[in-house]
């Protein structure tokens, strides 16, 4: 649990360093990001970047902007103003499947698996942009189509023993318990092989082993795989235990931004979202 | 038992992605198959063959199609009779334009032209969902009907209007026209109908499918993933359209013997929706069982009063054909919105843990 020890470190330290651990490059930035919808600003004026192999986390209070943060992030919002870099690019706004082919993959609050599909099928969706034989080898499912398949079955495969569900591999997932349904969804994000996975309320829902168990998968995925996380969660235990940086949203500001320490100790923080102590 | 799922393991992906994981399905439909090759052609008459078998393969033909774009895809379309006369009234023109060529090219062209109507068709599917869609698709089925009654161009300006199918032969024997025998004509669309079956199995459990349903069950997640929605749909459209329209060449050519517009007004599109409701939504076997179920029932309720000695009018049974047609409709809508397929699927998972309840 290098996070947690680092997390931990960092107490004693410096405030001015902030990430909690070696920083990598700045792989995603967002810049003076603005997002309306009719009248109402959902983000407003919002800057912040991610760095290669952390794990940062997005909290506020609901409505403040986070989700529709993710989207923009992913392409699925376009933002009125501000700009966002990623892979060395400059752009206005993502487009999902510039998004998509560059590696970054999302999960949803409210679970969007493909109902009607396996567990495997749903998965090897997550292959698409992957796979590349036409249509008529896949007409004939045959030689080079098969061998495809195969080839990306086997790499499914090891996500589906990483998440521990090989027995749910054929049961369609409309038929799954809630938890389930989840792991299956970060399965899925897992398959596209992501550089940066966002996570939206991974454990919205879930009962205290559930989180532990999703904890745990995320933090050996950004170990095994380095890949880098972007989490929007609600409880604040998980968040301050794994997350390097927090940054935190009210009414589509920032109005923080820094280690977990930093941020709990950040009095605009705890007025906004943790709640304002009561004299009495 | 002679049906096992138990105690089958696979060793290679390869095994374990076969269209027919169980031993017994992948005997079991061979048999049917050879059986439907061999021995139904010996053993049918000119009836069953000529009124029941041809006509019920065809349909099973345009079923896929559409099962493919409603049950895969996720979009609803009501034009399957417009694209069936696609196929046939293109199917037409290239087998008189050029009569040199086999007549499965024929066949084959006559399906790529409907695709690419069908594509032509599809595009509003972008911006229209659901019974919008429908309504897109409606106007396909009327366009097309009312172009191809209207413009003589299509019918060799036949002073009839209903120009007869030309005779082709394959393998030295005739298999369309009015004086090709039943059985060549039930092997040539037996052919066809097993071929493309097999063609919709594989892409339906292939990549391309796969992004098919996803747009089906959630076109959000899908396009986050990557998928693009207007080529996956498109695609769908075209290979659903392409079915329909061999289904039209082949009604045209080897079962009505004639190329009219009428053969393939609203009620054939509503028929074959009923058929992939009734079969089962996302099933290819569901595609068979639903235009068998809809092709024999009729008949079944004709004969039925004969067997346990009513004399029930003609009339009557007409009448009670449809009320018990509509009425099954309901039942399906409401108790197994996926269809035969489904209650088979049900079935054998009841029947794995029979006679225990959990």
């Amino acid at each position: 649990m290098a996070a947690v020890e680092g997390l931990q470190e960092d107490g004693h330290a410096d405030a001015a360093q902030a990430p909690a651990r070696d920083a990598g490059e700045i792989v995603l930035k967002l810049d003076n990001i603005e997002l309306g919808f009719g009248g109402v600003k959902a983000i407003n004026n919002v800057s912040f970047e991610v760095r290669k192999g952390e794990i940062r986390a997005i909290i506020g209070p609901n409505g403040a902007g986070k989700s529709s943060m993710l989207n923009c992030i992913n392409g699925f919002y376009k933002p009125q103003k501000g700009s966002i870099s990623f892979n060395g690019k400059t752009m206005s706004a993502m487009d999902p499947h510039f998004a998509a082919s560059n590696g970054i993959a999302r999960t949803f609050q409210n679970i969007a698996l493909f109902r009607g599909m396996s567990t495997l099928d749903n998965l090897m969706t997550g292959r698409v942009l992957k796979m590349r034989r036409g249509f008529l080898w896949q007409a004939l499912h045959w030689g080079p189509a098969q061998r495809e398949e195969i080839k990306h079955r086997a790499f499914v495969e090891t996500i589906i023993d990483f998440l521990e569900i090989q027995s749910i591999r054929r049961t369609p997932v409309g038929r799954l318990p809630y938890g389930l349904q989840k792991r299956v969804e970060l399965g899925r994000a897992l398959a596209m092989e992501p550089s940066i996975l966002l996570l939206d309320e991974p454990m919205a829902g879930m009962n205290v082993e559930e989180k532990q168990d999703m904890s745990r998968f995320i933090l050996d995925v950004n170990e095994e795989f380095g890949t880098t996380i972007v989490l929007i969660e609600h409880d604040m235990g998980v968040v301050m235990d794994i997350s390097d940086r927090v940054v935190v949203l009210d009414y589509g500001r920032k109005i923080a931004d820094g280690t977990p320490d930093e941020v709990r100790r950040n009095q605009d923080v705890i007025d906004a979202y943790l709640g304002v102590p009561h004299e009495d | 038992m002679f049906y096992r799922e138990a105690g089958i393991f696979k060793t290679s992906y390869a095994a374990d992605q076969a269209l027919f994981r169980i031993p017994f399905d992948r005997i079991f439909v061979i048999s049917v198959v050879l059986f439907a090759a061999l021995v139904i052609p010996v053993i049918g008459n000119e009836y069953w063959l000529g009124s029941i078998l041809i006509p019920t393969l065809i349909m099973a033909i345009a079923t896929i199609g559409l099962n493919i774009l409603l049950g895969y895809c996720g979009q609803l379309s009501l034009g399957t009779g417009a694209f069936m006369a696609a196929g046939a009234f293109m199917g037409y023109k290239i087998a008189t334009a050029f009569p040199w060529m086999p007549i499965w090219a024929v066949v084959i062209l006559g399906g790529i032209c409907a695709a690419m109507i069908g594509v032509a068709f599809g595009l509003p599917s972008l911006r229209i969902k659901g019974f919008y869609l429908a309504v897109t698709t409606l106007a396909a089925q009327f366009f097309l009907l009312w172009l191809f009654q209207k413009v003589p161009w299509f019918v060799n300006y036949s002073i009839s209007g209903v120009p007869t199918a030309p005779p082709r032969e394959m393998f030295g024997y005739l298999v369309t026209g009015a004086e090709a025998s039943v059985e060549a004509r039930y092997l040539f669309i037996l052919a066809f109908t097993v071929i493309l079956a097999l063609i919709a199995a594989n892409l339906v459990r292939g990549r391309i499918g796969r992004t098919w349903m996803a747009i089906r069950d959630m076109d959000i997640a899908a396009e986050l993933i990557g998928i693009k929605p207007l080529p996956t749909k498109l695609s769908a459209f075209a290979v659903s359209s392409f079915y329909c329209g061999v289904a039209g060449v082949l009604w045209a050519f080897c079962y009505i013997n004639t190329v009219e517009a009428t053969a393939f007004d609203i009620f054939r599109s509503f028929t074959v929706l009923f058929m992939v409701i009734i079969g089962g939504l996302g099933s290819i076997l569901g595609c068979f069982l639903g235009a068998f179920f809809i092709f024999l029932l009729p008949i079944f309720l004709n004969s039925a009063p004969g067997w346990v000695g009513l004399e029930v009018p003609t009339e009557l049974i007409s009448h009670v054909e449809f009320m018990v047609f509509g009425a099954l409709i309901v039942f399906f809508l409401i108790v197994e919105p996926h269809g035969l397929a489904r209650l088979w699927a049900i079935t054998k998972e009841k029947l794995r843990l029979w006679p225990f309840p959990y």
